[in-house]
């Protein structure tokens, strides 16, 4: 039994980093039209900075601002300077990916030229704890869950009750007729740019802070998650991002529990593939 | 049919019209004035060469074969489409090659012949897409007047558009457009897939009321008799180039029109 408590508790801490990094990949995804595999390579190279910041006596929490702000960074650049002069020369969707892949190898081995092929840590406070059954959570991870419980608040109520949140998904849903409702959607294409990035950099630090260590490459698996949570979920919805990485979270680590763990990432994609059998779309993928 | 007798009431709501300058609206129509346009896509002209012009308060339609370029001269107009030559003024500004959101700002509205509606957001958040340009406290106020004309989509404002039938998805696309009153409405093909029953309300109904409210309508329709009956003129595209023009006795008094649009008999 207390197996099962562990396990469901580390699914919930497991699927709270999912949580963020989903979200912000699946909005940009959604909005930008660019499957963009570099986005693991943004969270790592975010990760770093903000690690350098709290080596410097920042608090995480705080050094995890300035990891949003390098990811947002990072994020716009990446599209000013790769993307959009490939999507100017109508370059095919697959053509994209490719050269997302290949951006991912130029940001994973620029950030190990500059920090090296050793793992690092945060410096984090023990914080307070909060027991649940026979398992305690820490301060950090209690912070992980909130902040992903935030990030998911915050991109509901933008989504859904502000002007630029009504627009990005007029933009995603038809960028032609979003055009003829007078929304510059290649503003809004920036700004999701932007926020996705923001919370791709965020992603990145929880990621780091649970992972107790992080390297340049530490990310190339956890892309792969990522994909299985957004797809499960249905490619460019949030709130399907929301339940697939929670999906994906809670039966990676409970399987974990049953079978050698070393197989756990294997079971997310045992349920994607079941999932998508049964429904091509995604678990809230409703497109028409 | 009823459901238009407010149209009048979008009109006299205190908010009609395009967004100006100053944030208020203003109601009428605009002059739209293609001359000598040529148009397509990938630097390959599809539309050639065709000059055309809407009044005020005027119904023009554009009829003609598969692939004669109606659709893209329409998108041209809109922006959607590359420009390569000529002119497209709306009333005195001259909005040649600009962006669609910006011509949209000058008055313009398009109802696509197919995607005509955002199919993951609920009705209620279309007409808000639709209202975009109009000040926030303006938006709920446009919604109800909308909803007057097409007191049908009352009842589905929280439905997806995805789950609209037919009919249901073109009143909620004009509904889109009307949100911000444009002054130029084109419509491509806005019976297409629609019973005869509900094709006839749209054309004589939601088509000819938009006019009456000062409106200046363009619409490509592949319905020729049912077109006629409604429009002031029409113009007859084929390979591309206005092959014909005039009013609509005109037209049916001639013999190639009837025998190529109207089945051999006259409307």
């Amino acid at each position: 039994m207390s197996v099962l408590v562990a396990s469901l508790a580390f699914g919930v801490i497991s699927a709270s980093v999912l949580a963020i990094a989903s979200i912000g990949f699946t909005l940009q995804f959604a909005v930008t039209n660019v499957l963009n595999l570099a986005y693991a390579a943004v969270m790592t190279a975010s990760a770093y900075v903000a690690y350098e910041v709290n080596q410097a006596g920042v608090v995480v929490w705080v050094s995890a601002l300035v990891g949003a702000a390098v990811g947002a960074t990072m994020s716009y650049l990446l599209n000013r300077v790769v993307y959009t002069p490939f999507q100017r020369r109508k370059a095919s969707p697959i053509t994209l990916v490719i050269v997302s892949l290949g951006m991912t190898l130029i940001i994973e081995f620029g950030t190990q030229a500059f920090v090296g092929g050793t793992n690092v840590s945060y410096t984090m406070a023990n914080g307070p704890t909060l027991g649940v059954g026979s398992f305690v959570f820490t301060g950090a991870e209690l912070g992980i869950v909130a902040v992903a419980v935030a990030t998911m608040i915050a991109v509901h109520v933008l989504i859904r009750y502000t002007r630029l949140g009504k627009a990005m998904r007029a933009a995603a849903a038809n960028r032609d007729l979003a055009r003829v409702c007078g929304i510059r959607t290649a503003r809004v294409v920036t700004v999701t740019w932007i926020l996705s990035g923001a919370v791709c950099g965020l992603a990145g630090v929880v990621f780091g802070m649970n992972a107790g260590s992080f390297g340049a490459t530490s990310t190339d698996i956890f892309v792969v998650l990522i994909l299985a949570a957004v797809f499960l979920g249905g490619p460019g919805e949030p709130y399907g991002a929301m339940v697939g990485a929670l999906v994906i979270g809670l039966g990676t680590e409970v399987s974990a529990a049953f079978i050698q763990p070393d197989y756990k990432d294997v079971i997310a994609f045992v349920i994607l593939l079941v999932m998508l059998v049964a429904r091509p779309t995604g678990l809230l993928g409703a497109r028409t | 049919m009823a459901a238009f007798d407010s149209v009048s009431h979008l009109e006299a709501s205190g908010t009609p019209g395009r967004p100006g300058a100053s944030g208020t609206l203003r109601g009428g129509g605009s002059s739209l004035s293609v001359s000598s346009l040529t148009a397509g896509y990938d630097r390959s002209p599809i539309v050639h060469d065709v000059s055309l012009d809407v009044r005020p308060g005027e119904i023009v339609s554009l009829v003609g074969p598969n692939g004669s370029g109606k659709s893209t001269l329409l998108k041209a107009i809109v922006g959607l489409v590359d420009v390569m030559g000529g002119r497209v003024l709306l009333d005195d500004a001259d909005v040649t090659g600009w962006a669609p959101e910006e011509i949209v700002r000058a008055g313009a509205g398009y109802v696509p012949q197919v995607d005509d509606v955002f199919s993951p957001l609920t009705v209620r958040e279309n007409l808000e897409v639709g209202g975009y340009l109009l000040p926030k406290g303006e938006v709920a106020g446009r919604i109800d007047n909308v909803l007057e004309v097409f007191p049908q989509l009352r009842r589905m404002l929280t439905r997806r558009a995805a789950k609209l039938s037919g009919g249901e998805r073109k009143m909620l696309a004009m509904g889109r457009v009307l949100m911000l009153q444009p002054a130029l409405v084109a419509l491509d093909e806005p019976t297409a897939n629609l019973a005869p029953a509900v094709a006839r309300e749209v054309l004589e109904g939601h088509v000819r009321h938009l006019a009456d409210i000062g409106t200046s309508v363009l619409v490509v329709e592949q319905r020729a008799r049912a077109v006629l009956q409604i429009s002031d003129r029409t113009y007859v595209l084929g390979g591309g180039r206005v092959v014909m023009h005039g009013s609509p006795d005109v037209l049916a008094s001639s013999p190639e029109f009837v025998e190529s649009f109207l089945g051999g008999t006259r409307a």
